[in-house]
């Protein structure tokens, strides 16, 4: 499909040792990576553990934001296996695009779905009601997966830190919030997931209350 | 533009005042504006306000990408003025044309990623945190976690990246001072790292405490050797024929390996007679609390929140008596993250046992296979997979069951 083993690419080539940083979080970043083999973990240290968000293989992009600008990097990356990478300087951007339209149209995907999700989640946030705001990232993480039925109670996988951190909370009210929801019976609490009874509720809701601000 | 490749692609006339998608519809049909106009409502936000804002098509412009390639509902309305002509690709055909356009996907590329900067810069203003990390510091914290973790490949290399980068800041003596200390200290090997659910560093302190509980093992925060004492505690243990035994003997066989079951002591039918030590504390504002610390990953304290409600003798009603059940999956989970194994298939075990009704009997089913997994016994943790594959009602954790099979079967 693609043509990354072509020699004019020679140069970018990067091997990694298992375990080896390819980048650390923080760190400055120029260059983007494309997996020719192995795997790779993208990671990020929250609360003093080092949090796995991401296991990549052959073929996925990491690291594309720095095709906008030097910026730190916002997690870092491990090589699982023994990694053989491409590894493109910001400069170098438009040499891949020509030799490899195909990288072109992936990347063209992925900020696709970066761009949705950040306004998606601009939507939660500019909520003025925390609750709303909670029921709203329930909303959300439905929308992400399509296979879920809404006619019944669903299961999100989601722990009440994350719930803070896409809501803008502090997870101590963020807890105050599901709990009662808990208590309600609208909900109820696991350690990884939260299953919602009635999601079309917390739609509903939320949606009215969004029509309502915009009349 | 049309030339080749384009056989599927179909044309479009609208009448003036036509919609040809609405904000919130679903469909990965991508439009290229041929004849008249196209105007583009959406919602935009400016100064913490949302704003509509109209944008108007030029001929021979794309539009509907982003939504059809992220596929997600369209997040603007697309009206025509005037009689209008628009060319519609599918996914596939508009992957055909622009492989041959490459400066068409540059400029895209180009335009999408100043949108997403431009949402950033509004996210972290609508939060209140912009610019306020400071990379330097939080770089060198990257490096000391991995230093302390004892993972010393990876803190060299944050380390000398902290020196790249700033050479002559305020923590610069001490970053050439850990790295000389890593480099004379012969090499800490990273077995942690491979090793699936990797224990928290906090569970060195946990291990130690429960270290009477555990017969045959313990974990050591060492490292190295726990491998080989894992593989051989599970190969010693299903000599007899414990691949066909039902599941519930089979969990019968791990805990064997114990002294005693740590919760067994209890009775939920009793009337209230005052309760156990903690009466005083609401049992699931306990168990809140434990779901606090896990979500913020502070596994042995969120256990010790769940051992006080598994402490309790009495419980009021059917909802304590379900925090009560669940109390028994959670410590599971904590056991699990801490590394400590035999509690945690007691824990799971013990709610399948207990609860035998629960709708909790599944998911515990699948963390047993976690912790097969997590102690290489690959046969086992396929066992309960399967198991859980097969369950009724099919929800996601029969996808999630089914990928752990595909994977484990590679």
């Amino acid at each position: 499909m693609m043509q990354l083993d072509s020699p004019i690419f020679d140069k970018f080539r990067v091997e990694f040792d298992p375990n080896e940083l390819i980048f650390c979080e923080f760190e400055f970043g120029n260059e983007f990576y494309i997996i020719q083999s192995g795997r790779v973990k993208i990671v990020k240290v929250i609360n003093n553990t080092e949090k796995t968000l991401d296991v990549l293989e052959e073929g996925d992009v990491f690291g594309e934001m720095a095709i906008l600008e030097e910026e730190p990097r916002s997690a870092s990356a491990i090589a699982m296996d023994h990694v053989k990478l491409l590894r493109f300087h910001r400069d170098n951007f438009d040499a891949l695009l020509q030799g490899n339209p195909q990288m072109a149209y992936k990347l063209l995907v992925i900020f696709s779905k970066r761009i949705y999700d950040a306004k998606r989640r601009m939507m939660i946030l500019l909520l003025e009601e925390p609750q709303l705001k909670i029921m709203d990232v329930m909303n959300m993480l439905a929308e992400q997966d399509p296979h879920l039925d809404v006619q019944g109670p669903i299961s999100l996988k989601v722990t009440i830190q994350e719930v803070a951190n896409w809501a803008g909370m502090q997870i101590n009210d963020v807890q105050k919030i599901l709990t009662h929801f808990n208590q309600l019976g609208k909900i109820e609490l696991f350690n990884d997931k939260i299953i919602v009874k009635n999601i079309r509720d917390f739609q509903r809701l939320v949606n009215s209350r969004r029509k309502s601000n915009f009349s | 533009m049309s030339n080749g490749g384009t056989a599927g692609i179909s044309t479009r006339v609208y009448k003036s005042g036509s919609i040809v998608f609405m904000e919130g519809d679903k469909s990965d049909y991508i439009y290229i504006l041929k004849s008249g106009r196209v105007i583009l409502t959406t919602k935009k936000v400016e100064e913490k306000i949302w704003v509509e804002v109209k944008e108007n098509v030029k001929p021979g412009e794309f539009f509907g990408v982003k939504s059809a390639l992220g596929k997600y509902p369209r997040d603007e309305t697309a009206q025509t003025f005037g009689e209008t002509v628009v060319l519609v690709l599918s996914l596939a055909d508009f992957e055909r044309l622009i492989l041959k356009n490459v400066n068409v996907v540059k400029k895209m590329l180009k335009v999408f990623s100043n949108q997403l900067r431009r949402i950033h810069k509004e996210v972290r203003e609508i939060l209140g945190v912009s610019d306020s990390v400071n990379p330097e510091f939080e770089l060198y914290k990257i490096a000391e976690f991995y230093f302390k973790a004892g993972r010393s490949k990876q803190a060299l290399f944050a380390y000398r990246k902290y020196l790249e980068y700033y050479p002559d800041a305020k923590y610069s003596g001490n970053a050439q001072q850990r790295i000389k200390a890593l480099q004379s200290g012969g090499d800490a090997d990273d077995f942690q790292d491979d090793f699936e659910p990797a224990p928290p560093p906090s569970s060195a302190a946990s291990s130690r405490e429960n270290y009477d509980d555990l017969t045959d093992f313990t974990i050591d925060d060492g490292g190295s050797s726990r491998h080989d004492e894992f593989s051989d505690l599970m190969e010693e243990e299903p000599a007899k024929p414990a691949a066909r035994s039902p599941l519930s003997s089979e969990m019968d066989d791990f805990l064997s390996t114990e002294k005693s079951e740590p919760m067994d002591d209890f009775t939920f039918d009793e009337p209230d007679l005052g309760g156990g030590a903690s009466a005083s504390q609401d049992i699931s504002e306990i168990f809140y609390e434990g779901m606090r610390l896990f979500s913020q990953e502070q596994f042995g304290e969120a256990l010790e929140m769940y051992k006080r409600v598994l402490d309790f003798k009495t419980l009021k009603n059917d909802g304590e008596r379900k925090t009560f059940e669940k109390a028994h999956f959670e410590a599971g989970r904590c056991y699990l993250k801490l590394g400590n194994y035999n509690e945690a298939m007691a824990a799971f075990s013990g709610l399948i046992k207990k609860f035998p009704q629960s709708d909790l009997v599944k998911n515990a089913l699948f963390y047993i296979g976690m912790v097969f997994e997590a102690t290489r016994n690959v046969e086992k943790a396929l066992t309960y997979y399967k198991k859980v594959a097969s369950m009724e009602p099919k929800d996601q954790l029969n996808r999630e069951a089914m990928n752990k099979v595909t994977k484990l079967q590679r």
